[in-house]
């Protein structure tokens, strides 16, 4: 069972790119406060769950954000009934994840490309 | 917005550490839970679901130094945990703590002491705003180039000055003596009156009610007559009373309206002469005024010097009697005179600090490295169990800067008490308003000081123990024998502390001869029971030589009736031994009758009255000294001293022969009076001894004496020999003068031993003396604590040895030696180092310290003292270690 079970998530998922945890918790909560394990929830909703995150290193992102001055934390109630910490977009934040979005779209143009690049084109 | 953010972050991670891990661990714990849930609602079983939850996640404590981590905190939580490590190892060895602590904090200490006097003396003395751009203006005339002028201004010519290009801002002043009116005994008071900008250009606000304003002196209508007091003149006059403002002080007749009270740290500096009072300056009050100029930022001195010039040439041409026929301007920075005075003995003292606070170093890194062998175990197991080397360097680094902090924090306390000391001793070669305090640039020092001290005690001890051979170590359950490059590392540190505190010794030892040459000096002259009183005379412009010599002897004969008055001399100008701030002045020429040569004769001129070689008992040696007609007279007699006659007429036939000095002559000043042939041929009757004239530690030079008369200006002095300390009968003096006319004051008194005390050289051999035989004290002792250790680390660390060589049957004697031989041979070597670079400095100490005696008996005692001390700092570890009992140690293996 367990086996099958990595088996699936070897062949079905793909591992995050370094650097780019960071702007999908960023463009998650942008579109309204979470908690962390929203978060995780919603990267992995819209992503169709193909993302594998790790779950070591999702929380250090958190706090790192928040030590940035990117994302705000603030204690609430969550949806079942219990004290959650919640995260939103500070407008630096915002600001960030306009520039990492324009530089990754550049980015994947450029390596898109390349890659795409037929001998012709050469 | 980001920093911001950053340092909110820290801060709640290091003020509120448990909080915050506590929120990160329910943080997470809720993702455990909520995630537990839905596996739960997927189908799992509740607690298989919390158990995958749980170990997707691991553990949740592990999450808070995730945190920390993630937040950037991870070098600061090491270097906490390896400050907390080496506060609880010093904790755990206090005694070799102590002692490490101490070494530092008295090398920091007295480092710090010298640099927060050298700031306050030298760097930052003085209270007024842009106090680095004010300058003394001085004229050097060329004709003396040796004693530089300051030049006074009329009023119009200074208010075109004003207009200088280079000046910034310019204060007028002119100092007179004053006398208050209106009460009992009349006392003295030193005015200075200042034009109404002083405000401005000081820039220091009253401490009770207000400074002298533009208002008080309006340009047209009467001036208000008001006063601003000195701190010290309220003190003394009005107590602690605030409440004098609108009262009245009556000076020279003449009422003012109190104002103001100056604040204790402003006074109006010495460079100047102190003033008691301050009053609004106006024409009508004095007819000149001296600048004090400050420039404007970024002048340089010498395109300042080359405009004042321009002007000063224009005033030459108005006023030619104000400047010296050729002369060029040298306007000098206000702390000059200051580091010319005490510049080099600080740079000595603080050059002497730092040899000590190596010393401590040494000794520090000694003490460290004996206990790093004690601790070779430990630091193995560290490596064993994966410690980086950088990791234990910075551990151990960490743990010599706790101790160099901790000594730093003694230190800089001490060091407060220990900058004043040299104000103390040394009154008058520093700026009076120089304040020591503990501010930020001394507390900078102090901080950068510990790091560099703490560094340097521990980099080696780092270094080498860093490196412990493991399996060896581990291994063997027995102590470590110890490297033999620890051991020399140690011979190394402990060598040098004994040459440095060689160097320091010898230094002190120099210093203190020094001042015991000047403290027996041959003075030539029995200052004990004199004082000098000086007389200002009024101002006549009648210029009436006959009159003004019998009003002066008129005062000398009421004053010689005074109970207790043995004898009075008059004398117009020198008080020995001469030199500042009680200069007698400078060699002048002379002729001699029928001899014609190259180069003029040159002498000290003093005018005096007959009494005073009597008074100073200053033995006649051949002829006769003038008698009271021939003082009255004032021409054609000349006493000269045993070097003048020595070095004119070696055959010892000076008495009959004539001389004549030219400056003597009539120069038709208006404060001067001159007998008819002052400047005329003079018999020499008589030859004194010499008494020193030239300062304490330079030779007699050649003198003349002529009788008072001669020459006399607007004051003259008493030298007064009294019946027990002179100055308790200034009052009974005070009242004899009186008797002869009731306006006449003394503008100062001193006795004759106390101006002997503050010769500079006399307070700067004094201080040498005193801070050096100090700190050559504090050498010693850490040197010898260093030896004593190594020898008692050195002998537990053989402990086995020894009890193996004694169970042998080995002499007491002998393990003693084998003890401390190697240190005595490291002592010896450091003493010969030692030997070798007190005579390679000999030279430039000489340079530095003209005062100090070197001479090789006090190398040799210095390298006695030495040994002897290091000896029985050898000895006395040693023989605690041949009293252990053989059994003992070899059942403890």
């Amino acid at each position: 069972m367990l086996l099958f079970h990595l088996g699936d998530r070897m062949a079905k998922r793909v591992d995050l790119l370094q650097g780019t945890l960071d702007l999908l918790i960023l463009k998650a909560i942008s579109l309204g406060p979470l908690h962390g394990y929203g978060i995780l929830l919603r990267i992995q909703q819209i992503s169709g769950d193909r993302l594998e995150i790790q779950q070591g290193s999702f929380y250090p992102a958190i706090y790192r954000l928040e030590h940035q001055g990117w994302i705000e934390g603030e204690w609430g109630e969550s949806e079942n009934n219990r004290k959650a910490k919640f995260y939103r977009l500070t407008a630096t934040g915002r600001r960030q994840l306009k520039t990492e979005t324009d530089r990754w779209a550049k980015m994947t143009d450029v390596v898109g490309d390349i890659l795409t690049a037929t001998p012709e084109e050469i | 917005m980001s920093v911001l953010s950053r340092i909110r972050t820290w801060w709640r991670a290091i003020i509120y550490g448990t909080r915050i891990g506590n929120e990160v661990e329910a943080e997470l714990q809720f993702h455990i839970d909520t995630y537990a849930d839905d596996l739960a609602r997927r189908g799992v079983p509740p607690e298989e679901a919390a158990r995958q939850a749980r170990v997707e996640f691991g553990r949740v404590g592990v999450q808070k130094e995730k945190y920390r981590e993630a937040i950037g905190l991870r070098l600061f939580d090491e270097i906490g945990g390896d400050i907390r490590y080496g506060l609880r190892s010093l904790y755990k060895h206090p005694s070799v703590s102590v002692v490490a602590v101490l070494s530092l904090a008295l090398g920091i200490g007295a480092t710090t002491a010298m640099f927060s006097l050298i700031y306050s003396a030298l760097l930052h003395p003085f209270p007024y705003a842009g106090a680095d751009r004010i300058v003394n203006p001085r004229v050097i005339d060329e004709k003396h180039p040796q004693i530089p002028t300051w030049f006074a201004l009329t009023p119009a010519q200074f208010d075109s000055f004003r207009k200088a290009k280079s000046i910034d801002s310019i204060l007028g002043f002119f100092l007179e003596g004053l006398q208050t009116t209106g009460g009992d005994l009349p006392e003295d008071v030193s005015a200075a009156y200042v034009t109404s900008n002083a405000y401005s250009f000081f820039g220091i606000p009253a401490m009770l009610g207000r400074d002298i304003q533009p208002s008080d002196v309006p340009d047209s209508g009467q001036p208000t007559n008001v006063v601003v007091l000195s701190y010290r003149f309220w003190k003394e006059h009005y107590g602690d009373d605030r409440t004098i403002f609108g009262r009245t002080l009556q000076l020279n007749h003449e009422n003012y309206t109190i104002v103001g009270v100056m604040p204790s740290r402003f006074t109006f500096t010495e460079t100047v002469g102190n003033a008691d009072v301050y009053i609004p300056w106006t024409p009508t009050r004095t007819p000149g005024l001296f600048p004090w100029i400050k420039l404007k930022p970024g002048v340089s001195l010498a395109a300042a010097n080359a405009e004042f010039q321009s002007f000063l040439n224009q005033f030459r041409q108005e006023t030619p009697k104000h400047f010296p026929t050729s002369f060029r301007v040298s306007a000098q920075p206000i702390i000059e005179p200051y580091v010319h005075r005490a510049g080099r003995t600080l740079a000595l003292l603080f050059a002497s600090v730092v040899l000590l606070l190596l010393i401590g170093c040494a000794n520090c890194s000694v003490l460290l490295l004996a206990r790093g062998e004690a601790r070779h175990h430990e630091l193995a197991i560290r490596s064993a169990i994966g410690a980086s080397r950088f990791r234990m360097v910075r551990q151990l680094l960490v743990e010599s800067l706790a101790i160099s902090f901790a000594g730093a924090a003694m230190g800089v306390g001490a060091s407060f008490w220990l900058a004043k000391l040299p104000l103390q001793l040394m009154p008058n070669a520093f700026p009076q308003e120089a304040a020591i305090t503990i501010n930020f640039p001394i507390l900078a020092f102090s901080i950068g000081l510990a790091l560099i001290a703490g560094l340097l005690s521990g980099l080696s001890p780092a270094l080498r123990l860093s490196r412990p051979n493991v399996s060896q170590i581990i291994q063997s359950t027995a102590r470590a024998t110890g490297g033999s490059t620890s051991k020399r590392t140690t011979n190394l540190l402990v060598g040098g502390q004994i040459a440095l505190t060689f160097v320091l010794l010898g230094l002190a030892g120099a210093a203190i001869a020094g001042f015991m040459k000047v403290a027996s000096i041959q003075l030539g002259y029995d200052p004990h029971n004199v004082m000098v009183v000086s007389i200002p005379l009024k101002r006549d412009t009648k210029k009436n030589q006959v009159g003004r010599a019998t009003y002066i002897d008129q005062l000398r004969e009421r004053v010689s009736s005074v109970p207790g008055v043995i004898s009075v001399a008059v004398a117009s100008r020198g008080i020995p031994p001469g030199q500042p701030p009680f200069g007698i002045g400078t060699l002048g020429p002379f002729e001699i009758l029928g001899r014609q040569s190259q180069q003029q004769p040159q002498a000290e001129v003093s005018l005096v009255s007959q009494k005073y070689f009597a008074t100073l008992k200053i033995p006649l040696l051949r002829g006769r000294v003038w008698n009271q007609t021939e003082n009255q007279r004032g021409d054609f007699v000349a006493v000269v001293n045993q070097a003048l006659a020595q070095r004119y007429w070696p055959n010892g036939d000076a008495i009959g022969h004539q001389i004549r000095i030219a400056s003597l002559k009539d120069d038709g000043a208006p404060l001067s009076a001159a007998s008819p042939q002052s400047g005329g041929w003079r018999q020499i009757i008589g030859v004194v001894a010499d008494s020193r004239n030239d300062g304490l530690e330079r030779p007699v030079v050649p003198a003349i004496y002529v009788p008072y008369t001669t020459f006399m200006w607007d004051g003259t002095a008493f030298f007064i020999r009294t019946a027990g300390a002179p100055l308790t009968f200034v009052h009974a003096i005070r009242v004899a003068l009186h008797s002869v006319n009731l306006d006449q004051r003394i503008s100062w008194t001193a006795d004759l031993e106390e101006v002997l005390q503050h010769q500079p050289i006399w307070t700067q051999q004094r201080l040498f003396s005193i801070l050096f035989s100090f700190f050559a004290g504090l050498a010693l002792a850490l040197s010898l604590v260093g030896i004593a250790s190594t020898v008692s680390f050195a002998a537990a660390r053989r402990t086995n040895e020894l009890g193996i060589r004694m169970a042998l049957g080995a002499q007491r004697s002998h393990i003693v030696w084998i003890v401390i031989r190697t240190t005595l041979a490291t002592v010896t070597s450091g003493i010969i180092v030692g030997v070798v670079l007190n005579l390679a400095l000999e030279k430039v100490l000489r340079h530095w310290t003209p005062g100090s005696v070197f001479a090789p008996w006090m190398v040799a005692g210095v390298a006695l003292l030495l040994l002897i001390c290091a000896a029985i700092a050898c000895l006395l570890p040693a023989k605690r270690a041949a009293n252990i009992d053989p059994m003992q140690t070899l059942r403890c293996e």
